[in-house]
């Protein structure tokens, strides 16, 4: 009898402590989802002066420009879902990346101080938001790897628990890892 | 900033005359150090065989006696060193940091504070003796910087109520401005606990350190088999540790052969190098013309200035301008 109340004594022990655990991972994914939100409202925050500042040189990127607005307005929506925000981030950056590939173009515009400023504290912010962003995927995967590793998955599954989304690295970020390769060509 | 082939130059060439004045010094103590060690020797025979034949050799005056000449051989030895180490410092190593960067300044006898040493949050051990020589203050490409030997101790009691030291940190310990701002707090230290139990079992002993802040796990492999990652802040840690930053850490890690520890606290690195010994200090019997030391003293200075150049805190950022 009581090697019975044992053995459910510790089973209950270790289900409390899983269960715990795997509400520590949630609530970590949630925690720093809610700093990348701030970082990334930074960038929004940033947009509206740089569309306004960069617009009267950069005619033939008219469109690039019109089309960051928009990601913004979209981001920017109250109730919008965190895998949807993690998608239009993706676009905006790989957007923005453009407008600052395309800058080059302008000797004007790089001689503006207002823009100079706007594109340093943008690449800063820049910057913090990839930091967020390896801070949510690592959160995010230690809490998908608890979701589907035997025993938590079983816990998991009946807390009702899902996988959730990483950011990925977006094209743009992936080709300015490989610089080395424009040489070897 | 020079290079170290430029440096070795300037110790060979400039420091030419220098060099001799003080290697004839340096010979002569030899040679006295010589007389007075066989003096020492003879003395000490004829005592101890005057002894074995009286009382014994197991006696206890014995101890003593043999207590007393280890102290007269250290304090002869320390009055006769001291003057020519004084020497080499203010001859030889001054003005090879001058020739590093003008602008730094260097005291012989003067050290980082403990104030400064405490704030990195890398020993949390608390100290009871905190000592150290050789600092150097000043900036290096507008970044300030300051760095100087440490030694750290904290005592124990045993049972028997006999007091033991025991060394919490001895090496360089250095401390510049960041070229980011932060609030938290991120330590970083070598990886002991998955060098010896594996990633699986080693990350989970990792993870329950209780006196430390949040376990930091990086995106960078070879960076986490190396160290190990605590921080108040898992954003502003990644924000701190890009991952060019961790590659520069690797490459600096590979370079110097000690255990590095590195916080970031109050918008300034602070970086422990535990080489386990003082440095700059001359050695008596070898040469101070002899190409590894030389090198030694060279690379140890190149190095640890180095670190502003090597992990680019040079490069500021709009908001630290």
């Amino acid at each position: 009898m009581t090697t019975l109340l044992i053995i459910i004594g510790v089973i209950t022990l270790i289900a409390i402590l899983m269960y715990n655990s795997l509400i520590g991972k949630k609530n970590q994914v949630d925690n720093i989802f809610a700093g990348v939100d701030a970082v990334l409202k930074k960038r929004f925050d940033l947009i509206p002066n740089l569309v306004a500042s960069v617009s009267q040189y950069m005619e033939h990127e008219k469109s690039t420009l019109e089309k960051v607005t928009e990601l913004r307005a979209q981001a920017m929506k109250p109730g919008i879902s965190d895998d949807a925000k993690i998608a239009l981030d993706a676009k905006l950056s790989a957007a923005l990346g453009s407008i600052t590939v395309a800058m080059e173009a302008y000797p004007d515009l790089k001689a503006n101080e207002n823009v100079m400023h706007l594109m340093r504290t943008l690449g800063e912010i820049e910057e913090q938001i990839s930091a967020a962003r390896r801070a949510y995927n690592q959160s995010v995967t230690d809490l998908n790897n608890a979701i589907e590793m035997f025993p938590t998955n079983l816990i998991a599954g009946w807390m009702n628990l899902s996988r959730r989304a990483v950011f990925e690295i977006t094209v743009t970020e992936r080709q300015n890892v490989n610089v080395q390769e424009l040489f070897n060509r | 900033m020079k290079s170290t082939a430029e440096l070795t130059d300037f110790y060979y060439k400039e420091l030419y005359p220098s060099l001799e004045e003080l290697e004839k010094t340096r010979i002569t103590i030899v040679s006295q150090l010589k007389w007075y060690g066989g003096m020492g020797i003879v003395i000490f025979s004829i005592t101890a065989l005057w002894m074995g034949k009286n009382f014994g050799l197991l006696h206890p005056l014995m101890i003593a006696i043999v207590i007393g000449f280890i102290a007269i051989a250290s304090i002869t030895y320390r009055s006769m060193t001291g003057g020519y180490a004084k020497d080499f410092k203010a001859r030889v190593i001054t003005p090879l940091i001058g020739a590093i960067d003008p602008h730094l300044l260097y005291n012989p006898d003067f050290m980082i504070s403990q104030h400064l040493f405490e704030r990195s949050n890398l020993f949390q051990h608390s100290i009871d003796r905190y000592s150290g020589n050789d600092y150097v203050k000043g900036s290096i490409d507008g970044v300030p910087l300051e760095f100087s030997d440490v030694h750290a101790e904290y005592q124990t009691r045993d049972s028997k109520g006999r007091t033991e030291w025991h060394t919490l940190f001895r090496g360089l310990f250095l401390v510049a401005e960041f070229n980011k701002n932060f609030k938290s707090k991120t330590v970083i230290l070598p990886d002991q606990a998955e060098k010896n139990f594996g990633s699986l079992i080693g990350g989970w002993l990792q993870s329950i350190n209780f006196s430390r802040d949040e376990l930091i796990r990086m995106d960078d492999p070879e960076f986490e088999k190396h160290f190990v990652v605590y921080g108040s802040d898992q954003i502003e840690a990644r924000y701190i540790l890009s991952h060019s930053m961790m590659e520069r850490l690797l490459e600096f890690q590979k370079k110097i052969s000690h255990p590095l520890f590195i916080s970031f606290v109050h918008n300034h690195i602070h970086v422990g190098i535990a080489t386990g010994k003082d440095l700059f200090e001359p050695a008596i019997f070898t040469s101070l013309l002899d190409y590894k030391r030389v090198m030694e003293y060279v690379n140890t200075l190149r190095n640890t200035i180095g670190i502003i150049e090597e992990l680019k805190l040079n490069e500021k950022l709009w908001s630290k301008e």
